[in-house]
């Protein structure tokens, strides 16, 4: 994964992306014990050119696919990892602006915090992004306030009734 | 049965529900305290089982149906 991660460093250092930061199942692990998942879910901020009205990615696979790297269903494989970019949304690029940098044998990675995740787990609000959640709450070290704050700002209601839920 | 009712294992060792659940609670804190790296090794170990166990799946079923 080390190699996967290179690769995405490289896109930013290319200014093929703004910023990006880890999410998903490969995100929360980083949080809790782990469980089987198969993707790299990748969250990333591009330059939006209003005039075009589109959000055009395609010169960022075609740089990948230059590079040998292959499509499998929705996801691009880079170094054996089925990779997921995901443009960010409102939510998303705050949780990018507020992610934690980390090392990942030695290569700077970056990673939503527990807090952001949290919230965008509960948004997306399946039983599987609940069962995440769960298990972030239970296992890892959170600031609620936070989570609080996050949620109210972007009306995520899910975390009403997950509190509810909890007590 | 009570949660502090008293099992006994092996050897005279005694357990309870209680402490079951306990113990299971502070392993999976445990787990999630380990290294970020270890971790990745340790989902690529069950990438690799559940595959293998998928791909035994579908050669029996395949055998099955042919």
């Amino acid at each position: 994964m080390k190699k996967t991660f290179q690769v995405i460093n490289e896109l930013k250092k290319r200014g093929l992306i703004v910023d990006y930061a880890v999410g998903g199942g490969i995100a929360t692990i980083f949080y809790t014990e782990t469980f089987l998942t198969y993707d790299l879910d990748i969250f990333i901020v591009v330059k939006f050119h209003p005039e075009k009205n589109i959000i055009d990615l395609s010169y960022l696979f075609d740089y990948l696919t230059s590079e040998g790297y292959k499509w499998k269903g929705e996801h691009i494989v880079i170094e054996d990892i089925p990779v997921q970019f995901i443009v960010a949304d409102e939510l998303e690029k705050e949780a990018i602006e507020n992610a934690r940098s980390i090392k990942y044998e030695g290569e700077e990675i970056k990673i939503f915090s527990p807090e952001y995740l949290i919230a965008i787990l509960l948004r997306t609000g399946r039983k599987k992004d609940i069962e995440k959640v769960e298990k972030i709450t239970e296992q890892a070290e959170f600031d609620e306030q936070k989570l609080k704050m996050i949620l109210k700002k972007f009306g995520i209601k899910g975390g009403r009734q997950w509190r509810r839920n909890r007590k | 049965m009570e949660k502090k009712q008293k099992i006994m294992t092996h050897r005279g060792k005694f357990i309870t529900r209680d402490g079951i659940f306990k113990r299971k609670e502070e392993f999976h804190k445990k787990q999630a305290k380990l290294p970020f790296e270890e971790k990745i090794k340790i989902l690529m170990e069950l990438q690799e089982i559940a595959d293998n166990i998928k791909n035994n799946y579908r050669n029996k079923y395949k055998k099955v149906r042919t």
